[in-house]
């Protein structure tokens, strides 16, 4: 079944192509992408007149948390599917800390399979780095990798001994596979519940210091230096680590970096009173660092945004604020938070797209993410201007704590293709 | 006996390791300990030339293999025995290494075996005393004669050394046994392949002699003439070191499918003892191509060798 879509504002980072033109789509791949205001596929089965819409690869999103197995009352890898397609995400990465911990080869596979089954999205399940995430003994990082994991990380519970994580590393980069890892010295960080500092203080919270970033990045990043091992640190919050990053990878380590899409909107003063929607880990920082943020994306430093998505019911979230769970439902808002910053003036269409698309493609060697002959046609339609309000109860994710409840946000997905089948396509438009 | 060159004296007042041996000491070693070999095959009775002389030994870590062993080679050649094993005495309690050693010392005996958990013990120990010292494991350095032991078997086997492949697969980095062999097969000629996990695969291992050090065991099999698989100590095993026992076994066990990929005609080793299932497959360690028990039976000869050197004159 062949598709062309005409008429379309083509966007595609890998290729730095932003012209008007077309695609045809066969067999659920890309076979041509032509630029241009008069092309036509004639022998296309369908086609499908995009009125002048920006068609972009899918989203691909290294970094989102479900409830399954274990908290499917949470999030399902269906729902979190819905939701990421109505976002435009058509690939993402499932963490293991879940119930159990993916830490086991069928486990995996479990994850794979039900993400097949189930999921419309493509899901890649993410391997625990050490047994049930306890940070002492290592996973069976060959076995999990052989069965389909693309990455293995501890989560949001980052490895203490730099030991264990040596050697996990070690034998990670022995068996060419890629480690995740969250920066971040909980022996300093603690029972931080916000950025550390004035506005902490002043509100009787206990802060999370950017030091502990610091520290956590620069151990890290001295192991995948010493190791060899590809490393990924999830989360960035601040310059200063993308610096240390630099230099390790001036040293020759393969280091890259992401950023939560809801760090590069929000800084700490939007906890105001005590929003627990806006609790997550690593915390929101100050205006100054998320601005410096930006900045970093706009020169394309960073190299992946995720959305860190972090589904939580009611009862995790309707706590006082140190009682309250961390994390942030993010399927739905990653394009919409970039389109916004777009709207702004902050970034271009492409340097938003980037870190999207051929950014974590390219981490993980997957062959989407572009807009090339022989890809998948993993699509997305969207209108970048169009503006809208975010209404958590419209969400499509079975948990409604986003951050970006109740906040004005431009830029809408308007249909999303995967392997050239329309997933998604939305009726309010 | 056999003397491996007419002008060639075995010059050492101690085995330590096999760092510091001259590839003619252990040919010599290897050409008496074959002599030996020979005589217990046809049954024969070595001359006594020990008698009168004391072997102690002194082992602070269980090892029942290897103390027999050393207890059967001394006593064949008319040797009185001590066997010590300190690990399960009260001597161990309170008492240091060079205590227990000066106390021996004043017993007077003639050669102290030891085996001891620190890599070095058997070193400090030979400051101390004034009998010869044989080296039976010190912590994760050497275990010469196990090397020696190694060397005399697949020479027997091949009828040579030079130019074999020999690929040792495990544990390379706590492995004395790994560090002892390479250096012996290294001298006399092999080509010597380490492979393992890299976790536990120390750097500088061309320092010993070997050719390279890798984790893919796959890859370095074709052409081996001898396959020697390492014990895997359990406490490697379940994620300090590696992920798992079944992890191991899935990139590092000897099965008959990998073993396929070495040589026709490879040999298999192991210095035990064996963790069957885990490091190599049953039917591998009991097959036609396995040489551990010889391993077994050439250890009592290199051991009768080393003693008769150490302590018995001039061979």
């Amino acid at each position: 079944m062949s598709l062309a879509i005409l008429n379309a504002r083509i966007l595609d980072p890998a290729s730095q192509t932003d012209a008007p033109g077309g695609i045809f789509i066969d067999k659920g791949k890309i076979r041509e992408v032509r630029t241009g205001t008069k092309v036509s596929f004639p022998d296309a089965k369908e086609t499908i007149d995009a009125g002048g819409l920006c068609l972009a690869p899918g989203l691909i999103d290294l970094r989102a948390k479900t409830g399954e197995p274990g908290e499917e009352h949470k999030e399902t890898l269906a729902t979190a599917s819905r939701a990421a397609l109505s976002g435009g995400i058509t690939s993402f990465v499932v963490m293991p800390d879940t119930r159990p911990v993916i830490d086991d080869v069928a486990l995996v596979q479990f994850i794979a399979e039900r993400g097949r089954e189930t999921a419309f999205a493509r899901v890649y399940p993410a391997g625990g780095l050490t047994i049930g995430l306890g940070g002492e003994a290592m996973a069976e990082i060959g076995m999990m990798a052989e069965a389909g994991a693309v990455m293995f990380t501890n989560g949001d519970w980052p490895v203490a001994s730099a030991q264990v994580m040596k050697r996990a590393m070690t034998y990670a980069a022995s068996r060419g596979a890629i480690v995740m890892s969250r920066p971040d010295d909980r022996t300093l960080s603690g029972n931080g519940v916000m950025n550390a500092g004035e506005f902490a203080a002043r509100h009787g919270l206990s802060g999370i210091p950017v030091e502990a970033e610091w520290l956590g990045a620069m151990r890290d990043v001295t192991l995948a230096e010493q190791t060899g091992c590809t490393l990924i640190l999830d989360q960035v919050t601040t310059q200063r680590t993308l610096d240390i990053a630099d230099i390790a990878k001036g040293r020759g380590a393969k280091v890259f970096t992401t950023v939560a899409a809801h760090s590069l909107f929000f800084n700490e003063l939007d906890i105001g009173d005590y929003l627990t929607y806006c609790k997550v880990n690593p915390p929101f920082r100050t205006e100054q660092m998320r601005k410096t943020l930006v900045s970093a994306l706009q020169e394309g430093a960073i190299n992946a945004v995720v959305s860190a998505h972090d589904p939580q019911p009611p009862e995790e979230k309707r706590l006082p604020l140190g009682e309250a769970a961390f994390g942030a439902a993010g399927l739905e808002t990653v394009l919409p938070c970039l389109m916004t910053l777009v709207a702004e003036g902050e970034l271009s269409l492409l340097e938003a797209l980037a870190p999207v698309t051929i950014g974590p493609a390219s981490i993980l060697g997957l062959p989407q993410g572009r807009l090339a002959e022989g890809a998948p046609a993993d699509l997305i339609l969207f209108d970048p201007g169009k503006p809208w309000l975010c209404d958590r109860d419209h969400l499509l994710s079975r948990s409604k704590n986003s951050p970006f409840d109740g906040r004005r946000l431009q830029g809408r997905v308007i249909r999303t293709f995967v392997g050239g089948k329309t997933v998604f396509e939305r009726q309010d438009a | 006996m056999a003397a491996a060159h007419a002008d060639y004296t075995f010059r050492h007042e101690h085995l330590l390791g096999i760092e510091g041996l001259h590839l003619l000491d252990i040919s010599h070693i290897l050409d008496l300990a074959d002599t030996y070999a020979e005589a217990t095959r046809a049954g024969k009775r070595p001359d006594p030339i020990l008698t009168g002389r004391t072997v102690v030994n002194l082992f602070f870590e269980n090892s029942t293999r290897t103390m027999s062993s050393f207890e059967i080679a001394a006593r064949r050649l008319g040797a009185d025995v001590v066997s010590m094993p300190v690990a399960n005495s009260s001597v161990k309690k309170g008492e240091t290494l060079i205590d227990t050693a000066m106390t021996l010392n004043a017993m007077k005996p003639d050669v102290l075996v030891v085996r001891h958990s620190a890599s070095g013990g058997a070193k400090l120990l030979s400051r101390k005393v004034d009998c010869a010292v044989v080296n039976a494991g010190d912590g994760t350095h050497e275990h010469p004669t196990q090397g020696l032991l190694d060397t005399l078997t697949i020479r027997r086997v091949k009828g040579r050394i030079e130019g074999l492949k020999v690929v040792i697969c495990g544990d390379i980095a706590h492995s004395r046994v790994a560090r002892s062999t390479t250096m012996a097969l290294h001298l006399m000629g092999a080509r010597v392949h380490l492979c393992g996990p890299r976790t536990l695969i120390p750097p500088g291992t061309d320092t010993w002699g070997a050719e390279s050090a890798g984790t893919d065991f796959n890859a370095v099999l074709p052409g081996a003439d001898v396959v020697m698989m390492l014990r895997l100590q359990l406490e490697r095993m379940n994620g300090s070191f590696l992920p798992s026992q079944r992890e191991y076994f899935h990139y590092f066990g000897l099965t008959a499918d990998r073993l396929a990929l070495a040589r026709p005609d490879a040999i298999v080793m192991h210095p035990g003892p064996m963790n069957r299932g885990v490091e190599i497959e049953s039917s591998i360690a009991d097959g036609e191509r396995s040489v551990i028990t010889e391993q077994v039976e050439m250890g009592v000869a290199v051991r009768e060798a080393v003693l008769h050197l150490l302590a018995g004159g001039r061979a």
